[in-house]
């Protein structure tokens, strides 16, 4: 029939959830080809053939959304439920985490010399660049709900200079948690401690390369008019995913950094 | 129980040829504004319980040993037999030496707490073959 009787979208066939799959393929048995045989070109081809298919899947929504106006109420209910289902799911991502640290914290065994921190390990000062680390995840927080507000208000250079200083403030984190990874006295291979520690808080470090990519990528489509101040959901899972990088690291802070030290 | 009446006591030349160091005063660990205290006895009893349950695991043993040594006190030898013991279930004598240094650790200046500590535990330490740190040589860093 030439008009759609209802309010959803019938996605257009679209090769990218096959070549998203290959690429998971090519990356996961790539990286046990890398452990055993020392090759890295099946995972770095998977790498590169992921990295397209997610430029070009979402490049095709914000057509579909933005340019071609399939992102109606009911569609964009659905994509809200489908970024609150995805953060739901990294928090258990993450609950898993903390499990392994309280688990290993709360009763350290004898080869750890029976407390916590392990003999032998020099923790870092949680009142130094951990909390310095905090106040700028904290302080992007303030200014991702200002952007959000300038949006709503139309006000589009506002939005701009606060979406700017967030995406400021989530590259200072990182470049501030590289330098304390750089300088640590302890290592990931530092027992239990070190474990926890660096998959804990590396893990975490990439959801905020993630959620400082979403942020940057809002940024462009905002310097392109792409959003309205009733419709700019893209940015809204973006602060949604950047609050939840920001809890994420108030719970590893408090529990690894402080009380763990 | 060894409490915070410790910090107020003169314990210098104390001899043990008393029955016990007079160190007991009835004060709680905490002092809450309301709520039922609980008294040094019920506090004893629930750990030897906690410590008593024979199929404690290595995990519970660990953490009970964490949270009782996290406390302001040095526990009785009553609840320290009992953990004893439970290290002997769990074959872990390592702990179990670790539990007699941290005894040691927590009587911090009043160095007569860990002889008599270890006079009381003797027969328990002796029934399950549990050396001391003293024994091994290892008292000394």
């Amino acid at each position: 029939m030439a008009h759609q009787a209802h309010a959803y979208h019938m996605v257009d066939p679209s090769p990218w959830p096959l070549t998203g799959a290959v690429g998971a393929l090519l990356m996961t048995s790539g990286l046990a080809i890398w452990f055993h045989f020392h090759s890295m070109t099946l995972m770095t081809l998977g790498l590169i053939l992921l990295l397209l298919t997610m430029y070009q899947w979402w490049r095709d929504i914000i057509r579909e959304g933005t340019f071609q106006g399939h992102h109606t109420p009911p569609v964009q209910k659905g994509l809200r439920y489908g970024m609150i289902l995805f953060i739901t799911s990294e928090v258990f991502f993450f609950l898993g985490f903390f499990w392994a640290f309280y688990h290993s914290s709360l009763a350290p065994t004898p080869e750890l010399g029976g407390c916590w921190p392990p003999t032998g390990i020099t923790t870092l000062d949680p009142f130094e660049v951990p909390l310095l680390n905090t106040a700028v995840l904290l302080a992007s927080g303030v200014t991702v709900t200002w952007a959000h507000h300038s949006i709503m208000e139309g006000e589009r250079k506002q939005t701009i200079q606060s979406l700017a200083l967030t995406i400021i403030l989530g590259l200072y984190f990182t470049a501030l948690q590289a330098m304390e990874y750089y300088e640590a006295p302890f290592t990931i291979a530092d027992g239990v401690y070190g474990s926890t520690f660096f998959v804990a808080t590396g893990f975490h470090g990439l959801h905020v390369i993630i959620g400082s990519t979403f942020l940057a990528v809002c940024f462009l489509r905002q310097i392109q008019y792409h959003f309205t101040s009733e419709h700019h959901f893209g940015f809204e899972a973006a602060a949604w995913y950047w609050h939840f990088v920001d809890v994420v690291w108030l719970f590893l802070y408090v529990s690894i950094y402080w009380w763990g030290s | 129980m060894f409490r915070a009446a410790l910090r107020a006591s003169v314990s210098g030349a104390r001899s043990l040829t008393r029955a016990r160091p007079q160190y007991t005063a009835s004060v709680a660990a905490r002092s809450y504004s309301h709520g039922k205290q609980e008294t040094d006895e019920e506090f004893d009893a629930r750990w030897v319980t906690y410590f008593s349950k024979p199929d404690i695991d290595a995990w519970e043993l660990r953490k009970g040993m964490n949270t009782l040594i996290g406390y302001d006190l040095v526990p009785e030898p009553k609840i320290l037999e009992a953990a004893l013991k439970a290290c002997r279930r769990l074959d872990d004598l390592a702990s179990a030496i670790r539990i007699l240094e941290a005894v040691k650790d927590k009587s911090g200046p009043h160095k007569e707490i860990y002889p008599y500590v270890i006079q009381e535990l003797l027969p328990t330490l002796s029934e399950l073959g549990i050396p001391t740190p003293e024994e091994l040589g290892i008292d000394k860093a």
